[in-house]
């Protein structure tokens, strides 16, 4: 792509698919995969043979890495899955909003302010405590098929 | 010993007996003199004994039904109209229910089974999942002659699949996937644009529809419009494909509901009909034709051809008695039990009985 043609996009990769085929027998467990449109971490993979079922086929149970849901899928083991590109990546973060957003530094030197405060209880709390007592915080936020969302926390200031 | 008690043991060895004489069949077998006759061989079962007559009576009662005639009984007076027509009533028959079990649609005898759907010879059948989809993965691919004593971690590894002394190649279900998967596509798109309801029979349907091969028997019970039933169905390598299917497009629904109201129907609404059930095997089928037939107060026929015992109080291993005891074979009904693989007994049935040139079959 030349620059002229260059389009910005607040969120992932601009034009860059989201997802790459992968051979449903080659992804394990700790792998990703997408299930009904969502990018899914894979807790159990198990095969079941060539058999009277027909064709090889892999079991996936998976939790989708935003909402924490179990979801489950049986692909012949032959065919292509669809497995999202997950990124992860630190912001310092420097504020957070009435309104439940956080503002976060980026590496560039931007702000980054889409972001909601997560949902999982621990985190928001661990979130909220530290901030309110002043601690240097680093966030990771993971991004996977156009959602982001805070996964982690590091205290990164003076003990 | 002396001469009373010489006499006395005389008459206890030697006790007068009563004559059977033209009472009951002289015992007589084939006698090969008169050449290689094979009807005059099936005939001659009826006097050779144990279970040869048995198989004999089978074709005996086999003949029965279907040559019987509403006409051959005698009408109430006050009779409709219908009743007392006489081309109408010399053309209500028995109405025939067929059951059998999957391994013999593995083996020849789907051949056979072919044969009687093609010339619209049985009314309803019922059989269990093995007995749909082996019919239609024949016009796949075949099923081989291998050996009861083949060792099954060498046959798993070679990826073969023994059932009995046959072999089928995991391919042929690798084929059927591939042929069934599509079809289960577009049933879904027809029960959710269509709202058409798939029960197991308009599911069977469908196959016989979309084989259209006329080796086999679900091709010609569809044209012919002979219901197939398969209660259970999902107990089968179709169960398997529905299993698949449900994750990649889920939502087909399939109505038992629907298919109990057809079969029970079947019996019910028979009369003036007869009824004859000719059951090969144990089992669903078996079970499921007897309950059906329960509804209109027991069948007028029944042959039963299969291996199983009735010492362990099994369904299967019943005799036909047991179920004149709950209502679903009348105790006027003529009935017997051929103990036999009928991979062997029923070819030579339905060659003195459906197959033999001197029956007519309305088309």
């Amino acid at each position: 792509m030349s620059d002229e043609e260059h389009h910005f996009e607040s969120k992932a990769d601009a034009g860059a698919s989201k997802t790459y085929p992968q051979q449903a027998g080659t992804i394990r467990k700790n792998g990703y995969i997408v299930i009904k449109g969502r990018p899914c971490k894979v807790v159990e993979v198990s095969t079941s043979k060539t058999g009277k079922h027909g064709h090889a086929k892999c079991h996936f149970v998976a939790i989708d890495i935003f909402t924490a849901k179990k979801l489950e899928d049986i692909v012949p083991s032959s065919h292509n899955c669809d497995v999202p590109h997950v990124n992860r990546t630190d912001y310092q973060l420097i504020d957070i909003s009435e309104d439940g957003f956080v503002s976060l530094l980026t590496d560039s030197g931007d702000t980054k302010d889409d972001l909601r405060l997560p949902t999982d209880e621990n985190l928001l709390k661990q979130i909220k405590d530290g901030f309110a007592d002043g601690k240097d915080l680093v966030v990771s936020v993971m991004s996977a098929m156009g959602e982001e969302q805070i996964c982690a926390l590091k205290d990164i200031g003076p003990k | 010993m002396d001469e009373i008690g010489l006499k006395a043991a005389h008459s206890a060895v030697f006790k007068d007996s009563d004559s059977l004489e033209g009472i009951c069949t002289r015992i007589e077998g084939y006698d090969f003199n008169q050449g290689v006759n094979y009807s005059g061989l099936l005939k001659s079962m009826l006097s050779t004994g144990f279970q040869a007559s048995n198989l004999g009576e089978a074709i005996e009662i086999v003949n029965n039904m279907i040559n019987w005639r509403l006409s051959d009984e005698t009408i109430a007076e006050n009779g409709s109209e219908k009743e007392n027509d006489p081309t109408y009533i010399e053309s209500v028959r028995t109405k025939v229910f067929l059951g059998f079990t999957s391994n013999l649609i593995s083996s020849g005898i789907r051949e056979t089974v072919r044969y009687l759907t093609e010339h619209r010879m049985v009314d309803v059948i019922v059989t269990t999942t093995g007995g749909i989809e082996e019919d239609l993965i024949k016009c796949l691919s075949p099923t081989y002659k291998g050996d009861f004593s083949l060792p099954g971690a060498e046959l798993r590894s070679r990826g073969l699949n023994r059932i009995g002394n046959l072999l089928v190649p995991n391919d042929n279900y690798c084929r059927f996937e591939d042929w069934i998967i599509p079809i289960l596509d577009q049933m879904l798109k027809e029960q959710l644009e269509e709202n058409v309801l798939w029960t197991p029979s308009k599911l069977i349907a469908r196959l016989g529809r979309e084989i259209n091969n006329d080796s086999s028997y679900l091709y010609w019970a569809f044209k012919n419009k002979i219901p197939v039933f398969c209660p259970g169905l999902t107990d089968g390598s179709l169960g398997d494909m529905l299993y698949f299917h449900s994750f990649r497009s889920p939502g087909l629904i399939i109505d038992l509901v629907q298919d109990v109201r057809a079969m029970n129907s079947e019996a019910v609404l028979a009369s003036p009909r007869r009824t004859g059930m000719i059951i090969l095997g144990g089992g669903l089928p078996k079970h499921h034709i007897c309950n059906a037939n329960m509804m209109r107060n027991g069948a007028d026929y029944a042959v039963y051809i299969n291996t199983a015992q009735e010492y362990d109080g099994s369904d299967s291993g019943a005799r036909p008695d047991e179920a004149v005891s709950w209502g679903k074979i009348r105790d006027s009904a003529r009935t017997v039990k051929v103990h036999c693989d009928a991979t062997i007994a029923f070819p030579l049935l339905v060659a003195e009985t459906f197959a033999s040139g001197s029956k007519k079959f309305s088309a």
